[in-house]
């Protein structure tokens, strides 16, 4: 197959795939109805503080799961739902930040800086339109860097990488991302470690299942998405029970009558379009490096739009340019996140974790170098699945395009649901949707451990991503190991050997060292929170 | 980051898990060694990557507490006092209570409710038939919900406990009605 041939297998296996129902005999494809759905309820879920993409992502997974089964028919139907909700989510969570002042995560936190004063001067209509499309475009401007970027960077890679020089590429990510989350590179090489640890637990290669103590509870390991739900999700909404039981408040929201013309016209999305550009340049940039959150991205792209502001209403005083240089630096950052995803097989942030369990958990497609295997002999399906992807990336961006600033002026409701009546009812839906995959009580005991440890870290601000991606990659890096050791015929220094394997660890310890200098205080207090988290 | 003298107990608490790790715990419940010689090929064994992450924990750790030691001293606050013992005291509590009773209340009310005749029925019969397939996910998630969202508010009321039901009935709309093959907790157990 030629490269137009797999391009075109991809678009096809999502808008000609199994129907899942016809309209006036016309079959609407079950993939593009999953993108559809995950689009909305991203949106919703994005708009309602306490909820966010992740909380989202890792909810859905298992039921999607049991929905669609484990076989290569549900990769894109799953992935293509949960591609939805991340990017309903990102424009989502722009709706209470100016709405009600109340940013749901730390990125939305400088949309308030001028969304929510515009809202109070009666413009809300315009902030969100404003949002909307600086989102979407920076959304949209990503994803073409992912498309363009991601199989050169694969191809290369498969090209010039052996298994050596694998491995020696995963430290360096685990040591980048442990380096760059919270305040001591240290911690997160803790959490790293810790993260290996664990998923070494009753797997292996030998007929005993090592680190078991011999029981038959740890001798099948440590379920994956129990355990990322339960450190990523559980772990949270642990924290956030008990920072709300210390508080014992609830937020009261008030509303400012809105007046004025609402809609957005061209000659100001033209004056908009230099900040959207250089924010969505400074975005994709960001996203490109594992571990690095739309937050730093937003912080940067708002410090850079304030600078090239001229206009007679200064940042932070409302005025839509601010609002535009953040959304679409933190939206950009989402489809970059992807890079080292399907270049590397390397997860990058939260939602691509989600990804990535989707697809080891169905299988069929690793996300990694191999993807991107042009071959013209035979067909390549993880390739179509990648093209696939792709696609479901673009439909969920023309959803957002078309309907997505109609969605968001009507989830401002969700706002109102107080957190303290929301995350019991999440803890309970995750617990559920862990029962529903593992059909078994005990998950619940494991999840609630994992949870526990999640609390702990976020307690003693050791960062939870390293940790989840380390539990990730542990069987690719343990391979890679054993591949190049073999290779190496049985050389202790089979990692030293080459020289681009030995950059990649100078440089891993590079970053350690560099990140470890003692920290200026942050210039905001989005950063401070994501620096500490 | 957390006070000095914090961030100095993580760091020993963690140097001891990781030696303990990689000294005891691996080499002692691992099959192969990291490296070992079976038929005159070298092979990595199961307890490399473990071990390697073990050492990792302690070395980290042990960086981690010089780094921590050499900064001034300061006052900043535990992560952890009284009143978060007191909150998962009440929280493991409801949710302990949430779990027995999601597991037993469907058994105990199909023994006490349930259709009587010369063949006892047993739970696993009657684990995908309503309303006994719901008992303990109504119940067990009722109380973990409710008991939840008061323990934060510090209050009990109506209009909670009818959300509470509200929102375990939209789960099992979600989890149960448009799926034959899913079942809810804690059905799958018998």
């Amino acid at each position: 197959m030629s490269v137009f041939e797999y391009v075109l297998a991809g678009v096809l296996a999502v808008i000609a795939g199994p129907a899942a129902f016809d309209i006036l005999g016309i079959g609407v494809p079950i993939t593009v109805l999953m993108v559809f759905g995950g689009f909305v309820i991203g949106i919703v879920g994005g708009a309602t503080p306490g909820l966010a993409g992740p909380f989202l992502m890792a909810v859905s997974l298992p039921i999607l799961l049991s929905i669609f089964g484990f076989t290569p028919d549900a990769l894109l139907p799953v992935l293509g739902f949960l591609v939805g909700v991340m990017k309903g989510a990102t424009v989502g969570g722009a709706v209470p930040a100016i709405l009600f002042n109340t940013p749901g995560t730390p990125d939305a936190m400088l949309t308030t800086f001028d969304g929510y004063p515009l809202a109070k001067k009666g413009q809300a209509g315009k902030a969100l339109r404003t949002a909307h499309f600086a989102s979407v475009s920076g959304d949209t401007f990503s994803d073409l860097v992912l498309f363009t970027c991601a199989p050169f960077l694969a191809i290369v890679v498969e090209a010039y990488l052996g298994f050596g020089e694998k491995a020696a590429l995963i430290l360096l990510s685990l040591a980048f991302v442990a380096a760059v989350i919270g305040a001591s590179p240290m911690k997160g090489m803790i959490a790293a470690f810790l993260g290996l640890f664990i998923a070494a637990i009753g797997t292996g290669e030998d007929s005993y299942s090592r680190l078991s103590f011999g029981t038959e509870a740890l001798a099948s390991g440590v379920p994956l998405i129990t355990a990322v739900l339960g450190v990523l999700i559980l772990g949270e909404v642990l924290y956030a029970f008990e920072q709300m039981w210390r508080d014992r408040r609830s937020d009261e929201v008030t509303e400012t009558q809105q007046e004025g013309d609402q809609r957005l016209t061209w000659k100001e999305r033209r004056k908009l379009f230099p900040f959207i550009g250089v924010s969505a340049v400074v975005g994709t940039g960001i996203g490109a490096l594992p571990g690095i959150g739309s937050t730093l991205a937003a912080t940067l792209g708002y410090a850079t739009g304030e600078r090239m502001h001229k206009g007679p209403v200064p940042f932070g005083r409302g005025t839509p340019e601010g609002v535009a240089a953040t959304e679409a630096a933190n939206s950009s950052v989402s489809g970059a996140n992807l890079i080292p995803v399907l270049s590397l097989g390397i997860p990058g942030n939260v939602g691509a974790v989600f990804l990535i369990l989707a697809a080891e958990s169905i299988g069929g497609f690793n996300p990694g170098p191999s993807v991107f295997r042009f071959s013209t002999s035979e067909i390549n399906p993880e390739l179509i699945i990648a093209f696939g992807l792709f696609t479901t990336m673009m439909l969920a961006n023309i959803m957002n395009w078309i309907i997505g600033g109609r969605i968001m002026a009507v989830v401002g409701i969700m706002a109102r649901v107080p957190k303290q009546v929301l995350l019991p009812i999440v803890l309970l839906l995750t617990l559920t949707a862990i029962y529903v995959q593992e059909m078994n009580f005990n998950a619940f005991y494991f999840a609630f451990a994992f949870a526990i440890l999640g609390y702990l870290m976020r307690k003693l601000r050791i960062p939870t991503l390293p940790f989840v991606i380390a539990f990730i990659l542990a069987g690719n890096l343990e391979q890679a190991f054993r591949q190049a050791f073999a290779v190496a015929g049985g050389d202790p220094f089979f990692l030293f050997k080459s020289p681009l394997s030995l950059f990649f660890l100078l440089l891993s310890v590079a970053v350690i060292i560099f990140f470890s200098r003692p920290k200026k205080p942050a210039a905001n207090k989005a950063i401070e929170a994501e620096r500490d988290a | 980051m957390l006070g000095r003298s914090t961030e100095i107990w993580i760091a020993v608490i963690f140097l001891i898990l990781g030696v303990v790790a990689a000294a005891l715990w691996v080499p002692f419940d691992s099959e192969t060694p990291p490296i070992y010689t079976f038929r005159r090929q070298t092979y990595i064994g199961d307890a490399m990557l473990p071990m390697v992450a073990g050492a990792g924990i302690a070395i980290c750790a042990a960086t981690h507490l010089i780094l921590s030691l050499l900064r001034r001293r300061d006052d900043k606050d535990a992560p952890f006092d009284r009143l978060t013992g007191l909150f998962f005291l009440v929280f493991l509590g409801i949710v302990a209570a949430s779990f027995m009773l999601m597991f037993w209340s469907g058994p105990a009310a199909l023994a006490l409710f349930g259709p009587t005749g010369d063949e006892p029925v047993t739970y696993r019969q009657m684990r995908s038939t309503a309303p006994w397939k719901y008992v303990g996910f109504v119940i067990g998630g009722f109380v973990m919900v409710f008991g939840i969202t008061s323990l934060i508010e510090g209050k009990f009321s109506a209009r909670r406990a009818l959300t509470s039901i509200l929102a375990v009935a939209v789960l099992i709309l979600i989890f149960d009605v448009p799926f034959d093959t899913i079942l809810l907790p804690p059905n799958g157990d018998f």
